[in-house]
């Protein structure tokens, strides 16, 4: 039974130690240049060299990124139909009333709701666990970490095909193996049946995406220092103290930050729900992405830029918030 | 040394960014004229078949060098549209009876017409195939290079055993058939029904078939009277056949339903009937789970009145409005279109022949083919038709109607409510 006083000496220790590991702890080592060699010293021809090799990459980023995104959101506010482009005129928020009238509307918002929570949670916990158990040594380590590795390497879209495939209610792995354990006794429409499609493609997404939580938590886990974990086992603390109180707080910058990029990137997902589903049945499994996409291929890019501009400002809206929420974790304090 | 190092690097890369990957259309000093061409429906072994075809005209054409664009087929629309759309770059391209439309209306595309005048191609053209070079305003944007049209791939096996002696010939003999050897405990399926992407295709077919009587041949969603197809009552009776058909014969799954799965029901030997384009007979040839005794291919069911319409899809060559070079990208249009190069192309890709010769070839006469040819020989009983596909809202109509099938099937809306919507979205468009 540990008492109040090892709590705070073990908690003491992981934050001294992030922070010496952080670098925000000591004060900055003066870099050593070789003797025998100046600092090569900065001038004004050098800067124009050096803008001079850094431009083709520049105006790489300004004419493929900027102007698109620019040239974009403007057309969000105009009547731009591909079918029709000799009017291109200024319509105003027309095209942000239309998304927001349409029946399916709150659909796809409850829809992305659940596919953004309900496939994050399950992945950080499941890839968080995983990372714990791919950090001890044991045989064939490497090759667990490989195949545990491997769907991040394949497209989502191919990804989402393949379990359209496995779901497929008739020649599908999925009820073949339900049937044959006796969970089921007939098989299941999974992807016809407006409740179960949605539930499918979060399953699909969720077994695709806990490897980056796996790869990055893994990392963060090996950059842990031996020695606390030894400091921690000397105060006699026990295995969930152990990662409350030392893992956690030692790697919850990593984990803040994969949780926001993960949340931007599932939000921003449509490949495998395209692959799955393709939005169906009856427009039940849309999120605000894939819905972009359906607008796009009716030529309405107008209305889809509306969309998108409504996915910019929400993830951006949420950043803020998330990065604000989470400053005091992610600050430390010696 | 380091600054001559830096400015070859930096002219290195200027040049990569200006370059681009644009590939260059135009004229040499020798008069040597350069052609793009870009390809839409694109996949591996086509494509090999078009630089095939190239390959001829270059040799036909020493003055005229072919360049093949392939995008890959989920974005070669798009991606023909932005070339279109940035005014050059393109000659010859595809063009698809979804898209002329909307880049005919953009102003993108060439009217062939007077090019085409007097060009011995189309005499040995089928009806079918003159027809569909044409828009409504008479205007020649493509000539077809062929039509995928539906037929009824069925089980002979299957068929005999549950005792018929003969394929379906109308929509209630198909849901006869196919609910008799529909029996789900034993994963044997009637009917591969598409309640997935492009469900509206074949929905339109039935209703079209149920109202072949009365259909305005040059636009196969209007009657003759000026109405949609869609306020007719026997449209009523044919919405309610076909989600019995669902209902009493197909597997539960199919209300999602697209072209792979309904391909793979019939060729896996659990589905005994398939209406598909002729492209499946490839498909269905190389299955292992059905030899080539176990099926066959039937003309597509007919309606109450044993008339039936053939909705054909079609797409061909065309020219771009920026084109430089015309006279050529036409000269290239006319080589793809007529004779073996036009022979090879249909062969090879599995579609219905644009070439009256066609109905003589062996290829054609015999096995899974016959019945295409069946139904464009006759075209009283399988009615030419041509389909609305080119309007604007082409694109939006589809994804509306494929959302409003599934409710359909799914008991969300009625096949009485759902015919009242189509009627109405079609009625307010054309106005």
């Amino acid at each position: 039974m540990p008492t109040a006083s090892t709590t705070t000496s073990t908690t003491q220790t992981a934050k001294t130690a992030s922070a010496g590991a952080s670098g925000n702890g000591g004060s900055r080592p003066v870099r050593k240049t070789r003797p025998g060699r100046r600092k090569p010293e900065f001038t004004a021809r050098r800067g124009f060299l050096i803008s001079l090799f850094m431009a083709p990459a520049a105006i790489f980023v300004a004419v493929f990124t900027y102007y698109p995104m620019i040239a974009g959101s403007q057309m969000a506010f105009r009547h731009w139909n591909l079918t029709d482009l000799t009017d291109t005129s200024w319509v105003g928020l027309q095209n942000f009333r239309d998304v927001f009238a349409d029946p399916a509307w709150g659909t796809v918002l409850s829809n992305t709701a659940i596919w953004v929570f309900g496939s994050i949670v399950p992945q950080l916990v499941i890839g968080f666990a995983l990372a714990l158990w791919l950090r001890r040594r044991f045989r064939f380590r490497g090759l667990y970490q490989a195949l545990i590795f491997f769907p991040w390497a394949i497209s989502g879209f191919l990804i989402g095909i393949l379990f359209r495939w496995m779901f497929n209610s008739e020649f599908g792995v999925v009820n073949d193996l339900l049937q044959k354990v006796g969970l089921i006794d007939e098989p299941v429409a999974w992807l016809a049946d407006p409740k179960t499609a949605m539930f499918a493609v979060v399953v699909a997404n969720i077994w695709y995406g806990v490897t980056f939580f796996t790869i990055m938590i893994l990392a963060a886990l090996q950059s842990i220092p031996e020695e606390l974990y030894e400091a921690s086992a000397l105060d006699g603390a026990g295995k969930v103290r152990t990662l409350f109180q030392i893992t956690i707080p030692y790697i919850r910058v990593t984990l803040a930050l994969t949780v926001l990029l993960r949340v931007i990137w599932i939000f921003n997902f449509p490949d495998l729900i395209f692959g799955m589903t393709g939005g169906g049945p009856n427009n039940e499994t849309h999120i605000v992405t894939t819905w972009m996409i359906k607008i796009t291929q009716q030529g309405d890019y107008g209305r889809a830029s509306a969309l998108g501009l409504i996915v910019v400002a929400t993830l951006l809206v949420f950043a803020v918030f998330f990065l604000l929420a989470t400053r005091e974790k992610r600050e430390v304090k010696p | 040394m380091r600054r001559r190092t830096a400015a070859l690097a930096l002219g290195t890369a200027a040049t990569m960014v200006l370059t681009g990957c644009s590939s260059m259309s135009g004229s040499t000093a020798d008069g040597t004229v350069t052609l793009n061409m870009v390809e839409s429906l694109t996949n591996p072994a086509r494509t090999d078949l078009i630089k095939g075809l190239i390959a001829d005209f270059q040799k036909q054409n020493p003055k005229i060098k072919v360049n093949l664009i392939s995008p890959p087929t989920e974005q070669a629309d798009q991606k023909i549209q932005q070339m279109l759309q940035s005014g050059s770059g393109v000659d010859t391209l595809e063009v698809r009876d979804t898209t002329v439309g909307p880049w005919s209306n953009n102003g993108w595309i060439y009217d062939m017409k007077k090019d085409l005048t007097g060009w011995k191609g189309w005499e040995a053209m089928t009806e079918n195939a003159v027809k569909a070079s044409q828009d409504a305003e008479g205007k020649t944007y493509f000539v077809p290079y062929g039509f995928y049209g539906l037929s009824v791939f069925y089980r002979t096996d299957l068929i005999k055993e549950a005792g018929f002696s003969k394929p379906p010939a109308t929509w209630d003999d198909l849901l006869e058939q196919a609910s008799a050897i529909h029996d789900p405990g034993k994963r044997k399926y009637g009917y591969a029904f598409r309640g997935g992407a492009n469900a509206q295709g074949n929905a339109t077919a039935i209703i079209e078939a149920y109202v072949a009587d009365e259909i305005d041949a040059a636009d196969g969603f209007k009657l003759k009277s000026g109405k949609t197809i869609f306020s007719a009552p026997e449209a009523l009776d044919a919405m309610q056949t076909y989600l019995k058909l669902f209902k009493e014969a197909s597997p539960k799954s199919s209300v999602s339903w697209g072209y792979p799965e309904m391909v793979e029901g019939f060729s896996n030997g659990s589905t005994a009937f398939l209406l598909q384009d002729p492209e499946v007979i490839a498909t269905v040839s190389e299955s292992k789970s059905i030899k080539k005794d176990q099926w066959s291919t039937a003309p597509l069911v007919a309606g109450p009145s044993g008339k039936t319409v053939q909705p054909l899809a079609t797409a061909g060559w065309g020219v771009a409005k920026g084109s430089k070079h015309k006279k050529e990208a036409v000269k290239l249009v006319e080589f793809l279109s007529e004779g073996e190069a036009s022979t090879d192309f249909t062969k090879t890709n599995s579609l219905v022949p644009i070439l009256k010769s066609a109905a003589e070839d062996p290829f054609y006469k015999t096995g899974p083919w016959s019945s295409y040819v069946t139904m464009t020989e006759n075209p009283d009983t399988y009615l030419n038709v041509s389909q609305p596909r080119g309007v604007a809202w082409w694109a939006e109509w589809q994804q509306k109607a494929d959302a409003d099938i599934q409710k359909m099937v799914l008991g969300k809306t009625t096949p009485k409510e759902l015919l009242a919507g189509w009627d109405t979205y079609w009625t307010e468009k054309r106005q």
